[in-house]
């Protein structure tokens, strides 16, 4: 018997030392340390030795029992080991080859500028109003002050769909539909598309300009001048300085011009500023009494401001994009480059 | 901390309802947690009279009375020994509910009986079953017995904040409430009659930590009476939700309850050598408290002790070793103040939560102990009887100068923005129990009560004054505008988003319009979309009247990319359509319109390059509307002419159709010069944001059972649809049949001309239960048995 328990751990150890896979350790663990194993059979063999040295043959037999349940766990756990380095080598991949993307579109750069401008000012606090494309002469001129003979009128610059129905030129005409429909206070920006009859290199006959509005109590020719401030540096940068200096408008008194310091050569001077240093934005004022007075808002209470400018004006000076013809092309090179 | 309304009313003589105090309470910063209002179950029992008892015929132990209600006279029978002629007694009439039962008329032994007469148990009083409840004698008949017994209340649990330890108690509310009303404060009287005893001969005190123990009064009253509270006592107690025990400790839980200030009564036989040491603890000692609880103390711990043990935790527990029993005598009241943060410390390190201790660690008042040692000893000489030693032992060395705080009128008024004089400033302050000690016009200067700890700063006292003023009439000076069309602003916008995320590039386009294009894209005569707004001076023909669709603009633009070598393209155009009307706010609408031509999918290592099909632009259009939240759109073959023959769809919300998509009639195409395949789609913003048609979130409860899923095979006749079929077998058990995908689909050699053959994964899920196989197999086949009758399949 002790011969036979010999060799049934010798034959273990052989087996298990040659096993190169898990499957094959699990069914041999089974085999050994199961219910059926050969040292179970042994234990019920020992009835058959003396009285006296069965307790200490099955002690034996347990020891060998124990040892060999450690071999198992000890090759296990080299083969999981083995089996992991084996699984990085072969998952080896280049790295540099290119990921699996869902490529993305993107806006013209005109609707891109569109809504970084609507959001510097909905962070500050304005509403953006919707306007109409097609409207009178009334909310195009007569309530913004242009008179009946301004040549602005003339078919030449304006399209007309009747005899008092156009194509709005300028996004103003919101300021007038706003202040009709509400009382202050007023803080709105109008985006939208204006119309001009000229085409040529450096006009579109249709374009977008965008207008803001501010009328309550209080307003100040301070408060147009801080807003502005406020608006160019965070739509083109903290360092991008601005000011204003008389000019005319029709609707606004004091009228301004609104400048900023040159994107391109950051005010030393350069060509795209004609060596000013600075370009023109657009133009702002404060809101002439007229206006106010035709709409039915107390002037005496109620002061405002207004400015506008470009969109695709601010695209091209932002994206530093030459020609405005190319903003129309919807050329897709030319697109993604906005990504 | 719970408040009667009763007790309440002893202090201030409030007019105002329980709902009205309630308001009251939170908007003054007392937030109501929860109300309980009190004797409501016995209000439908009355006070009646037992004029005339009789035995009854059939029944030994039963009576017949007559019972007088106040209005008439009832037959009642009763089974009570004690019940007799004369007595007034608690009557629950017909249709009252005594305990879980209504009081129905009845039959006893043959007996008409209206009405029962109720034991105290019965009514939930007491445990006392032994009879009948025998009421006083000339109890006012008809009465209800909740008003008789004096048991109506309300109970306003409400929530103290940390900063107002001064609201720890029923007089603290009440202060504040009075400044609140503009009412009295009526605080209670005490009187300490003079005996022949002098305390400085009977106890001693030393109070060895006087950082940890500001002031510690220890007062001795001899031959008290310990026995159960008077009723009045005990209704108090009850009522805020503490157990009455006996008359001394009652007393001392109502001084706190009245106060917000703790107090502890002591055995004085008990103490060794009649001395009271306020001191340290001692290594290794430990206490038995009244929690029947060991507690090993440390030396940080203070404890109050007699020269030789410990006999209570400073401010958190007493010991049994000292504690008040029916045989004490002789007794001494604690009324002290601990600093809060050594208390905490000792609590929380023994994890033992008192009503004291929950207080001191809030931190109490050094002049409200004087008050609570006085109140004390007044109740128990009045109720238990007993003479009350001269004299306080008191530790108290220095009285503090009152705080003082300044504020100015002008302050308050902007920082509030309301209008308020200094008169009604220094009111409301006033009513607080400040006291004004000087006023100009900048600065007005007030000394704090002792109970007030937390205001120190002017802005406190800025705070109390909008208390008091209300929150609620501090007018809004916010102008507001509502110009914004958020709805449309967020859906233009959120289309933009997607298309860009799907691949799309945006273009723009003038939008006028050359009438010619719709004869190209074949838009019948009748057609809205020719009745076009013209321009009187256009730069061109090509331009001359404003665009009703945005198709032939993006063509162009394809166009455009295609002859610069540019084949795959994903353009589309967000921007308005005109039409011709009178109004307005009715001639634009915004659209969107899209066109995928070339591969769908840029070039990548290792995918398949398929050219883009109809069911691209489908699952576009469908994600889409996912993302708008569009829940309920239905999609119909198109009536446009420019699609491919059945390959374009339209677009349906609540039967209005607002676009379409599909894929462009190669001979359209040719009319725009392209010779590609093409895939376009049109949808209009404002008709479909005008429907509001838009889903809301809302969460829906995750399934708790795992759903089953099943494969599904089959073959069918080209003629019926995917959607005929999927609706066959959803109809089979909508609810159990939670989503049904199609995997695969093919047509060709292997398959029967005419037909086709369709593979669907099917899921079945419960809320209710785990379905078993079984169930499974049984649905499962009657999908199959209605496939087969509707639509002739057969099974693959
Ligand atoms: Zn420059």
């Amino acid at each position: 018997m002790e011969t036979r328990l010999q060799f049934l751990i010798d034959q273990a150890r052989k087996e298990i030392t040659e096993i190169t896979s898990l499957n094959e350790l699990q069914s041999r663990k089974s085999h050994y340390i199961g219910k059926k194993s050969p040292f179970t059979e042994l234990m019920k063999q020992l009835k058959e030795l003396p009285k006296e040295e069965r307790p200490e043959f099955g002690k034996k037999i347990n020891i060998a029992k124990n040892q060999l349940q450690l071999m198992i766990t000890e090759k296990e756990s080299s083969l999981k080991q083995l089996a992991y380095e084996t699984s990085l080598s072969d998952n080896i991949v280049d790295i540099t080859m290119p990921g699996r993307r869902r490529n993305k579109g993107a806006l013209n750069p005109i609707n891109k500028v569109w809504r970084e401008i609507e959001d510097v000012f909905i962070s500050m606090g304005f509403d953006v109003a919707e306007g109409y494309d097609i409207e009178d002469e009334f909310h195009n001129f007569d309530a913004l002050n242009t008179p009946q003979d301004h040549p602005a009128r003339d078919l030449s610059d304006t399209f007309y769909i009747d005899n008092n129905i156009l194509l709005r030129t300028q996004t103003s005409t919101v300021q007038i539909r706003v202040m009709e429909n509400h009382q202050p206070p007023i803080k709105i920006i109008a985006p939208g598309r204006c119309y001009r009859n000229d085409n040529d290199a450096s006009h579109s006959p249709a374009f977008h300009q965008v207008e803001a509005l501010v009328v309550d109590e209080g307003i100040s020719f301070a408060d147009l001048k801080d807003v502005l401030n406020l608006f160019v540096k965070r739509l083109f940068g903290q360092n991008i300085e601005s000011r204003i200096r008389p000019h005319f408008f029709p609707f606004t008194e004091p009228s301004a011009e609104i400048d900023i310091v040159c994107l391109k050569c950051l005010g030393k001077g350069c060509n795209l500023c004609k060596g000013q240093g600075w370009i023109e934005l657009g133009g702002a004022g404060m809101v002439d009494p007229n206006v106010f007075d035709k709409l039915g808002i107390d002037s005496e209470k109620y002061s405002g401001y207004a400015f506008g400018m470009g969109i695709d004006r601010v695209a091209m000076l932002k994206y530093k994009i030459p020609d405005m013809r190319m903003l129309f092309e919807n050329d897709i090179r030319f697109l993604k480059q906005f990504k | 901390m719970k408040i009667s309304y009763k007790w309440l009313k002893e202090y201030i003589d409030i007019k105002i309802t329980p709902e009205e105090l309630e308001q009251r309470l939170t908007f003054a910063g007392i937030e109501v947690e929860t109300i309980e209002t009190l004797g409501e179950e016995l209000k439908s029992i009355k006070v009646a009279k037992i004029i005339e008892k009789e035995s009854h015929p059939n029944a030994e132990k039963l009576s017949i009375c007559t019972v007088f209600d106040g209005e008439k006279n009832l037959q009642v029978v009763c089974g009570a020994s004690n019940c007799a002629k004369g007595q007034c007694i608690a009557f629950a009439p017909v249709g009252s509910i005594v305990g879980n039962f209504k009081i129905k008329k009845a039959k006893l032994r043959g007996v008409q009986s209206f009405g029962m007469i109720c034991s105290e148990k019965e009514l939930g009083l007491s445990e006392n079953h032994d009879g009948i409840m025998v009421l006083r004698e000339g109890a006012e008949i008809g009465v209800n017995l909740s008003e008789y017994l004096d048991y109506q209340d309300t109970i306003f649990d409400v929530e103290i904040t940390p900063n107002r330890p001064d609201l720890l108690g029923i007089i603290g509310v009440a202060r504040d409430l009075s400044a609140l009303l503009g009412l009295e404060l009526k605080l209670p009287e005490t009187s300490l009659p003079i005996s022949s005893i002098n305390i400085s001969e009977s106890l001693q005190l030393k109070n060895e930590n006087s950082e940890k123990c500001p002031r510690y009064i220890a007062r001795l009253i001899k031959d008290v009476k310990v026995e159960e509270s008077p009723e009045w006592l005990k209704k108090r107690i009850l009522s805020v939700g503490l157990r009455p025990i006996n008359n001394i400790v009652d007393i001392t839980n109502f001084v706190m309850m009245e106060y917000g200030h703790p107090l502890h009564a002591f055995d004085y036989s008990k103490l060794e050598e009649r001395q009271i040491i306020v001191r340290n603890a001692k290594k290794d000692e430990a206490i038995t408290a009244l929690d029947n609880q060991k507690y090993q103390l440390i030396e940080d711990d203070l404890v109050i002790a007699d020269s030789t043990k410990p006999i209570a935790l400073a401010g958190i527990i007493g010991c049994q070793n000292s504690q008040i029993t029916n045989e004490t005598v002789d007794i001494v009241i604690e009324a002290a103040n601990f600093l809060y943060s050594s208390v905490r410390k000792t609590s929380g390190r023994l994890k033992i939560s008192t009503d004291s201790c929950y207080r001191f660690e809030r931190g109490m008042s050094d002049i409200n102990a004087k008050n609570v040692s006085d109140r004390a000893c007044s109740l128990i000489i009045e109720i238990a009887g007993g003479s009350l030693a001269n004299g306080t032992l008191d530790s108290f060395e220095n009285i503090k100068e009152p705080v003082q705080v300044s504020l100015r009128p002008d302050k308050v008024r902007s920082f509030l923005s309301i209008d308020i004089n200094d008169a009604k400033i220094i009111e409301y302050l006033e009513n607080l129990g400040l006291k004004l000690i000087e006023q100009s016009s900048q600065k007005i200067s007030f000394t704090i009560p002792h109970y007030r700890n937390d205001l120190t700063r002017e802005i406190d006292l800025i705070e109390e004054i909008i208390r008091l003023h209300g929150y609620n009439n501090v007018a809004s000076k916010l102008k507001t505008q509502n110009i914004m069309n958020k709805e449309l602003f967020q859906l233009r916008r959120s289309v933009q988003d997607f298309l860009i995320n799907e691949g799309f590039y945006g273009t723009v386009n003038w939008p006028f319009a050359d009438p010619e294009s719709l004869n190209k894209l074949k838009i019948s005569e009748n057609d809205l979309r020719r009745n076009f707004i013209s321009i009187k001076n256009p730069i061109g023909k090509s331009f001359s009247v404003m665009q009703t669709t945005l198709l032939p603009n993006l063509f162009k633009n394809a166009l455009y990319n295609i002859n610069h070598n540019q084949k795959d393209l994903k353009l589309f155009e967000l921007t308005k359509i005109f039409k011709k009307s009178d109004n307005i706010s009715k001639r634009e609408d915004f659209t969107v319109s899209g066109l995928i031509t070339g591969k769908f999918l840029e070039i990548y290592w290792n995918s398949n390059q398929q050219e883009v099909d109809f069911f691209d632009l489908k699952g576009i259009i469908e994600d889409l509307f996912d993302y708008l939240k569009i829940e309920k759109f239905t999609m119909v073959k198109s009536k446009e002419n420019f699609y491919q023959l059945q390959l374009g769809v339209d677009v349906l919300i609540n039967k209005k159709i607002v676009g379409s998509f599909g894929k462009v009639d190669p001979k359209i195409a040719e009319n725009f010069e392209i010779e590609r395949p093409i895939y376009t789609f049109e949808l209009n913003l404002s008709e479909i944001n005008k429907i509001n048609c838009f889903k809301k979130h809302t969460f829906i409860e995750i399934p708790k059972f795992p759903p089953v899923l099943r494969d599904l095979s089959i073959l069918v006749s080209k003629d019926y649809s995917f959607e005929q079929l999927e609706n066959c077998i959803y109809s089979t058990n909508p609810k159990v049949i939670r989503k049904i995908v199609l995997f695969d689909e093919f047509t060709g050699k292997m398959i029967d001309k005419g037909f086709k053959s369709l593979s669907f994964n099917i899921m079945f899920g419960s809320d209710t239960k785990t379905l078993t196989d079984d169930y499974i197999k049984k649905l499962f086949d009657k999908i199959v048995k209605n496939l087969k009758q509707k639509y002739n399949i057969r099974l693959r």
